[in-house]
This record gives C-alpha cells, structure tokens and sequence, in this order.
C-alpha cells in the first residue's frame, strides 16, 4: 500500500533536529546535546529572536501559530498566555512591574505508553531550556519549575546537567537572559529555573495537582476557578505548559508563526481550530518497529503503523484489533477506526476523549480486551487521588467488577452495571474536581462498546434456568 | 438584595455567598458532607451538586451554565437571577450515584455506632440514596486507630470529608491529621508519636458526619435518640462558650458546642467538653451538715437554715460583721439573692468575689495567630465563668472587694478581723479552691459554706449546704467578652442539692419567719440530745417562693446598674418546631 509522504511540508525534523531517529536518520547516533553543540546548531537564537521582540508581540506570534499545547487537552497556547493579568505599559512603552509569576513546566509524563517528552529530556534538554525562557520573557515569568515525574531519575539529571551549563554560560539567573541580553521590552529580563522531582504520582500531571505538589502539599486537584493564570502557584499567576509545547517555541519564533501553520491540517469540523505543527508520537504495542516519531499532525494511524519508513507493519503480520489513540485516558479506536487521522480532531470525530498525548498503543488480533479493561480500570483505581467520592469509590468498584468478568466470574447484569458507574463517576461532566475519571470512564466505557462481544462470551446469562426435577413443572 | 432562585423558591442573598450558603440560610436542604461554614471548601464530597442556570449577560435570557456541568453549590457564588436545580434529574442521579460510592465501603454496622442517630449518611441515604445495595465485591477494609486523648478513627466509616484536616490546619494550625495513602484506600492518619492532642481536639467529633471520630468518653453510653439537649453555658472559663448539656434521665451524657457566630462560633475546649464530670463525682456533697460538738452531722435543711440564720444573726447583734464570699462559679441571680440576703441580715455586710482561678495565659488558635485571624478561637486562662457578673451585682450593694481583701477584712495574716460571721459559696469544680489562707482566715468565724463539692472550707463550716451544678440550675453567666448569657437546667439536682438561688430565697424565708434571737440561749444545743441527730427535732421548713432565674433578673433589673438584666441577656434560641416529612392527615 503506498502511503502519502511523511512531513510533506518539512525539510526535515524540527524538534527532533539534533536526536537521530526514523525516518531520518539512526536511532543509534542519539547522544545528550551539550551546550556547545546546541548553540552550533542554531540553539538558542529563537530566545534571542524574541529577545529583539516586545513581550506582547511573542505571545502574539504563538497566538497565530495555533499552537495547540501538547500534553494532551490541545488548548491553544499563546489563548492561554493571554489569561494573565494585563500588564499595563505608559506611553514610553515602559510596563509596570507585574509582581511575582511563574511558570510551572509540566513534565510529569506518567500517562502510560506516553513517551514522548522523555526524548526531549533524554537528549536535547537545551531545546525546553530555551522554550522555557522564550515563554518567560513572553509571559513576564522570573522563576520556571520544571515538574519532573519522579521516575524520570536519569532525565532529571540531564535537566540539572543543562540547566547548570545554562546558568554558566548566562543563559538563567541574575544577569538576564542570554547573559543580560538587551531586551524590547527595556533592560534585560532575567530567568531562574528549576527542577522539581514529583514523589511517582499520575495525578500530579494534572496541573492544578501539579502546583500543590510544587508547593509541598499532597497532589490532590484544586478547584477551578480561580484559574491558574490568575492564582495559581503560592496564590500568584501562574503558566502551565507541557515539555513538547514548549520545546516548539524556538522554532516558531525563528521562523515565524506562518511557517509553523503551514505544516499539519486546517480543522474539518466547522469552527474548530486546526492542527497545525508536528507532533512527536510515541507508538507503543504490537507493531514492529515501537518508538517515537516525529510527524505532522493529521497522519494517519494506518500509515504510523503499517508506513516501512515508520513503524513497519504489525508484529507477525497479524491484523489490527484496536488502538488507544493517545494515553489510555482518552479512549479506544476500534478495528473500524484504523484510519483515524491523528490530530485534534480526533476526539469528535471518532468518538473518544480526545488526541491526548498522541501516543499510540496498539493491539493487534490476539490481544483480549476484556483484560486491557481491566488493566486500565487496575491504573485508575491505583492513581485515583481519593479527593472526590465519584473517582475514589467508582474506579474501586469498576476494577473489581473488571476483574470478576475476566475471570468469568460476572453476569450479564454486570456489564450495564460497569457502564453505569463509569457513566455516573465520570462521562456526567461536573461530577469529579479533574479529569481523572473522565479518564477511566472513557478508556472502559469506549473499549466495552466497542469490543462488547468480547465481554459478552466473558458472563454467564444474569438469570440461570433452574432444573426442577420433581411436581408439576417437572420437565425432562 | 439580590436573589436566586432555587428549587423553585426564591431566596435573596448577599454577594459573596455560594449557592449553598444562600439556601441553608433560607431552609433549602441540599445535601452536604464536606462543606462547613467554619472551615474552607474543597468541593470534594460532590453531593451538592446542582444544575445552574443563569441569565446570559448578553441576551438576558437564563442558560444553564458551563455547558450544562453539573456544578458545586458549595464553591459556586450565587448570582443575581440564578436558578438552581437540586431536583433535576441530573443533580439526582448524582446524589444517588454519590450515596451508593459512598455506601460501598462503608460497613453496615449502625445497630453498634455511636453516631446512629445523628448520621448524615444515614440521613442521606434515607432522602437521596436507594434503597438495596448493588455491590457485591469486597469492602476495603480498614483499622480502628486511637488518635489521641479523646479521639478515636474507625477508618472503615470514613468518607474522607476531610473537615477533620481542615480544621487541625486550619482552627487550632497544629496540623495533627492528615490524609495517608490514595484511591479507596486512603485514611485519615497521625504522623507517629504526634497524637491528636491540642485544647480543641474533640471538636473533629462534632465535624465527623459519620461515625469514623468517635468520642472516647462517650463511647458506648448512650444511643443518641435518647438524649436531650439543653442549651446552656461553658461553666468553667470565662469564655462563655454555648454549649448543649446532652442528657438523659438525670445523668448528663456529654457537652456539645452550640454554635454561636458571636462567641465560641462551632467550637468549644476539650476542658469544657469534659468538665462536667464533677457533676456526678463521688464528691458531691450529698445533705445539708450542722456542726455539733466540733464535728459536721448530716440533718435537715429546716434544721441547717435555721442554724445558719442563727449564727449570721448572732454575729450581726454581736457588733461584728458578715461577710459574702461569692464565689465566680454561681450564676448573677444567686449573687444577687445571697447578697440581698446578707444585706438584710447586716446592712454593714462585706461583700466579696470568690477565688477566680487562673490557669496559664489566654491562648489564640491557631497557633501563631493573633485575634484578627479570621479563624481565630481564643481559649481563657480564667477558669471561672462569671467573675464579671458577679462583680456586677455586687456593685449595686455597694463596695466589692476582690478575694486578696476579703482575706485580708477577715483577718488573714493580722488575725485582727471585725467580721464575725461569713457566707461562703463554692461550686468549683475541684476541691482546690480552698487553699490554707481561706481556711486560716475562716478560723474562729461562723461560717455557713455552701457549696457541691467536699473540700478544706467545711472543716471551718458550722453549716454546710449541698448546692447545685450549673446543670441542674437556670442563671446567667457573664463571659470575658462581655455577654449576658442565660442557661437553662437540664437535670434535677442531684441528691438533696438545692441551687444558691433557692438556698438564699430558703434562708430569707427563714430570716423573716423568726423572730430574731438575740439572747445568749443557745437554742441549738437546748434542744439536741447528745448523740443524737438533729433530724429528731421536727421544725417546720420555711416556707419560700420557688427560685427561678427569669423572675429574679425582672427583680434585679429594677435595681439601679442591674437594668441590663432586663434587656441585655442573651436566652438560648428556641428551636424550631421539627421538621416532618409526613404530611398531616386530617382523619
């Protein structure tokens, strides 16, 4: 099957520039990009692009970029910057102080067969460093954490490693950015950043629990509002934005928001904004060749399955059965839904939640659903905070059913009642603080519809005929 | 005012309130775990939740909001012209949902919990929740953990509320609890060695709407449908804290605080909660005593009024005068009969205020917080619950002295004293009161003691008589932050107890019924056998009115400096006529 070419409107990689991988070149060259390195290779010009550009003028060039943020909602970044307090400028065009202001880098990757800010971290730290400050000096932000997910031990070092050889050579900290660089805005604008190893919990990759975790308390959501864009971390404004998101801004900067537009899809769907950038995948399950790539918005899945120069097919020719689109929280696509694009339209058209992380997991013909259910409804009920009642006693309680119809231990009766509680704890919106049973509920619920079959030869009939052997109803 | 509409009936509202606020004021039952007026909100019960409707500020037409989302009426703020829906299908098929997550680990062993009765997931399930149970997995379970000195955790009916975190974080800032573990197997815990253990720990109690906190004192005694509740005051510290005296039969069970925004809020002290102990000690003092030949003989009360009117007399012809120790511990009422009593017995009479003990400093919680806290509770050193209004009465009599000069008037150090007689309350809580200088003050004087429990004071008393706890009288109290507060009796005295009110209106009726006994016969010891009870000696009692606080403050408030009393007393509010969800059937 032919297979329309990858990244049409790119030369090349964008965020993987400097890490090797398919399509373009060896897995095998990656290597931790120093400093030096970075900057030879054009690092760390977008920052001083931005640099030469009012505050305002950044957040407006990634506002036309339709840059959607890409750890897993799709909510268009440069809307979100927007959301800060206005920052009042005389006619000199000298702004007032805008008080303390942070951003939180969410880099709690924990969504399972997501893998792809781990590529980042792993190789190019350099590239979320300038992110990072590009996003600062947009936002008026002096102090950056990055949030890290507390497995991510190794990449926590690289992070420090880089960050450390940013602040020797001037990039962060007292002087400003780029060694106290001359800004647009006046002055220079100088940056801390840190890094934050969370303690292994999902739900700290939800932002609000990601701020508490910041602060030292327990990860459990906040209420919304206050929005964090308004209060947010230790009560002051705060920006929170994925490794990947960020990690596009130097290249948005450099070379200008209609560059980055052009690559991807405009939206199908009548008002939505489009999918445009690339976005790196991390494909996971039974195909033959698992890894990240990155790729334009609006590939298929087929051709990120079956493409030679992606993932190579399925493992032992075996056929499609299905595909968590992106994180198992968003859903499932079933075997009818193999050509599924994979942009930010995904979730309406497909019904499931949404593109999420864009990592795929798929399985092929052997896999049993019923127990990919209840592995799920196991994560779930293992990573629910226990702040709403729904999400705490409904994932419980879904996990143990799950259990009891994979071992066949379930009726008929079970099935509507699994569908139930997923529908009351988490497709009713309002129910739950965060998302968290939004999750669950998509991820069984979709995969019940979807493969109900398989779950129907799992249960025994709800009524059992009773042999009556004596009297009058006696039968043979 | 604004006002929004909810569930069909209107209710105004001042801005800032949430949707939930506006309808407990108004009387609107929206069912609620984890919200409480003196605690933040967290919104994670999700019980409350409504369908909110509100008129679109462009086109002025009423939409519901957020797309439909169910919201919290716990954390949304009303909004002129919303319209709120607890009853829609959506909002009950939430509550339903709620009550059964929240019934599927919860064991079903009401029948031997505390909290039977007042249990708000029983309350709960019987309005919203349904009616059998579809869960037929495993329960999570979980341990019984003693929390501290009071507390006991039955983690197993926790329902995770969280107000029992909140307010070690937020009311006392001392942080004991928390929250261990996630998911369904989450609980509330202590850190080890760091007990649940400040001056407000019980109150987690009352915040429990289940029965997971349960009161160690408590534990077991009663079933709560049998108790009665009579408002009433802190009788121990100068707070002035409203409370409930919970009883049954006589015996009183346990305190709760009553709410009182303008005093103690929702919260009282543990030493409040738990100090009513005295009030059924081996201690008390069970009759009225006369002393013969150097040693208290029980008698009757005829017989010990009669006594003490004779002595109080005898001094006052002798050209010595009484003297009124009136004791911080008895309501305003009594101060102001006993001092009526003794002016009119001595119109030279010495009046005095009692020891008011003094424990420590005043203490602020939340730790570190000073009394602009919004949160702020203050716990008083002063351990005696009307110094002021006992001051206050004895005002209108003339001089008042503090207890350092009473000792002195009667002659402590000098041993030169003018007082021949004294009239001494006590009604303390513990024996302690009554230290080496009273005594050796008292020494050589008639003393007529009246008091509830046994201490150093009767071993100077010529008559001694058993009065009353706070709980088995009605009065006023003033409280160190300036209120007037009236409490009602929850029991009867206990044994042959009479409240200071009646024993002084028992005395006065005494006084006027007998001729004054000037003469140097000694009627008392003319009339006795030797070794033989008083008792034998039949007397009739004096016939008085009935002491009753409502009556004497309407007298006293007469008197010039005492017209507060006609005014200014707080009385308990009355509670509302019950609620009943069985309509009235005319047959």
């Amino acid at each position: 099957m032919a297979f329309p070419p990858i990244n049409p409107n790119l030369s090349g990689p964008v965020l993987t520039q400097r890490i090797p991988g398919w399509p373009y070149a060896d897995p095998k060259g990656r290597h931790v990009v120093s400093y030096e390195e970075y900057v030879k290779t054009g690092g760390y010009e977008g920052l001083r692009k931005a640099l030469g550009m009012r505050p305002d003028a950044v957040t407006e060039e990634v506002k036309a970029s339709m840059l959607r943020g890409r750890g897993g909602a799709g909510f268009p970044t440069g809307l979100k910057w927007t959301f800060l307090p206005k920052v009042k400028a005389d006619e000199s065009g000298r702004e007032e102080d805008a008080g303390r202001r942070y951003l939180a880098i969410n880099a709690d990757e924990s969504e399972p067969g997501t893998f792809k800010d781990r590529l980042l971290m792993d190789f190019d730290p350099h590239l979320v460093l300038e992110g990072i400050a590009i996003c600062c000096y947009a936002c008026r932000i002096s102090t950056a954490y990055i949030f890290i997910r507390g497995e991510y031990h190794h990449q926590a070092k690289v992070l420090e490693k880089a960050i450390a050889e940013a602040y020797a050579n001037g990039v962060f900290g007292g002087k400003g950015l780029l060694g106290g660089a001359s800004t647009a805005r006046g002055g220079s604008w100088a940056v801390d950043c840190y890094v934050h190893r969370g303690a292994g919990a999902y739900i700290c990759g939800e932002e609000t629990a990601l701020l508490e975790g910041l602060e030292g308390k327990r990860g459990w959501p906040r209420i919304k509002p206050p929005f964090p864009a308004i209060k947010g971390l230790f009560g002051r404004p705060t920006i929170i934005n994925n490794v990947e998101t960020l990690a596009h801004l130097p290249s948005i900067v450099s070379q200008g928001s209609g560059w980055f537009v052009k690559q991807g899809r405009a939206s199908s769907l009548a008002g939505q904004m489009g999918s445009h950038g690339t976005k790196l995948m991390g494909v996971s399950g039974h195909v033959n060749r698992p890894g990240t790539y990155e790729l334009e918005l609006g590939i298929t899945l087929r051709q990120l399955v079956e493409d030679p120069a992606l993932c190579g097919g399925m493992r032992k020719g075996k056929k499609f059965k299905g595909a968590i689109a992106g994180g198992i929280s968003m859903g499932v696509l079933g075997p009818d839904q193999f050509d599924a694009e994979m942009d930010f339209d995904i979730g309406r058209k497909y019904n499931v939640l949404g593109l999420g992380t864009a990592c795929p997991t798929v399985f092929d013909e052997d896999t049993d659903m019923v127990a990919v259910a209840r592995n799920i409804a196991r994560f779930f009920k293992h990573e629910s905070c226990g702040q709403c009642t729904p999400c705490r006693e409904g994932s419980g309680w879904l996990y143990q059913l799950m259990t009891r119809i994979e071992d066949g231990q379930g009726r008929t009766k079970d099935l509507d009642l699994a569908l139930e509680i997923a529908t009351s704890m988490g497709s009713m919106p309002g129910t739950t603080i965060c998302g968290l049973a939004d999750g669950n509920n998509w991820a069984v619920r979709t995969i019940m519809n979807k493969y109900r079959g398989e779950f129907e030869a799992r249960v025994r009939p709800t009524f059992v005929p009773v042999k009556v052997s004596v009297g009058a109803m006696a039968r043979g | 005012m604004p006002s929004i509409t909810i569930n069909g009936t209107p209710c105004s509202f001042t801005p800032g309130q949430t949707i939930l606020q506006v309808a407990n004021a108004a009387g609107i039952d929206i069912p609620q775990y984890c919200y409480h007026d003196g605690l933040s909100i967290v919104a994670s019960c999700r019980i409350c939740l409504a369908e909110v409707w509100a008129p679109n500020p462009k086109t002025g037409q009423v939409e519901p909001q957020m797309g439909g989302k169910l919201q919290p009426t716990c954390q949304t703020p009303a909004a002129e012209g919303m319209v709120v829906y607890t009853d829609s299908p959506k909002a009950v098929a939430n509550q339903k949902a709620v009550m059964e997550y929240l019934l599927i680990n919860h064991p079903l062993d009401c029948p031997v919990c505390d909290q039977a009765g007042e249990c708000l997931l029983q309350d709960y399930s019987y309005e919203y929740g349904r009616g059998v149970s579809r869960f037929e997995e495993q329960k999570v379970k979980q341990p019984k953990k003693d929390l501290g000195p009071h507390v006991l955790l039955y983690s197993d009916r926790c329902i995770m509320c969280t107000r029992c975190v909140r307010f070690t974080r937020e009311v006392t800032g001392t942080g004991e609890l928390m929250v261990a573990g996630r998911g369904n197997k989450e609980e509330i815990d202590v850190f080890p060695g760091v007990p649940l253990d400040n001056d407000l720990s019980a109150n987690v109690i009352d915040l429990c709407p289940v029965g997971a906190l349960l009161d160690k004192d408590f534990l077991f005694s009663q079933r709560v449908w049998f108790l009665k509740s009579t408002p009433s005051i802190d009788p121990l510290t100068a707070s002035g804290d409203n409370i409930f005296i919970e009883h049954n039969q006589g015996q009183v069970y346990r305190i709760k605080p009553r709410t009182n925004p303008a005093a103690n809020r929702w919260w009282i002290t543990d030493e409040v909660r738990y100090g009513w102990k005295f009030v059924h000690g081996d201690h008390r003092l069970a009759s009225p005593m006369v002393r013969q030949y150097g040693t208290l003989v029980g008698c009757d009360y005829a017989r010990a009024y009669e006594a003490a009117v004779e002595g109080l007399q005898k001094a006052a012809a002798g050209g010595k005068k009484v003297a009124l120790l009136v004791s911080p511990m008895i309501a305003c009422e009594e101060a102001y009969l006993l001092a009526s009593l003794v002016k009119a017995i001595d119109p030279e009479a010495v009046l005095g205020v009692g020891p008011v003990p003094v424990r420590g400093r005043d203490r602020i919680y939340p730790e570190g917080a000073d009394e602009s806290h919004p949160r702020s509770f203050k716990m008083y050193a002063e351990k005696a619950p009307n110094a002021r209004g006992v001051r206050r009465v004895l005002a209108s009599f003339g001089p008042v002295l503090e207890y350092a000069d009473v000792l002195r008037t009667l002659g402590a150090g000098s041993g030169r004293s003018d007082a021949g007689a004294v009239l001494v309350t006590g009604n303390y809580p513990d024996a302690a009161w009554a230290g080496d200088e009273l005594t050796g003050a008292l020494a050589g004087k008639f003393v007529v003691l009246i008091d509830t429990l046994t201490s150093a004071a009767m071993g100077e008393a010529d008559v001694v008589l058993p009065s009353a706890t706070w709980a088995e009288k009605d009065g006023t109290f003033e409280s160190a932050r300036g209120h007037l507060q009236a409490f009602e009796r929850a029991i009867p005295p206990v044994g042959l107890a009479k409240s200071e009110g009646q024993i002084a209106l028992d005395l006065r009726a005494e006084l006027d019924r007998a001729p004054a006994r000037v003469s140097g016969a000694d009627l008392m010891v003319v009339n006795t056998t030797p070794g033989q009870v008083a008792a034998a000696v039949e007397v009739a009692p004096p016939r008085s009115k009935a002491y009753a606080a409502a009556a004497v403050r309407a007298e006293m408030a007469s008197r010039p400096g005492l017209d507060v009393f006609s005014t200014g007393v707080r009385t308990p509010e009355q509670p509302t006529a019950a609620r009943t969800d069985m309509p009235i059937v005319a047959l």
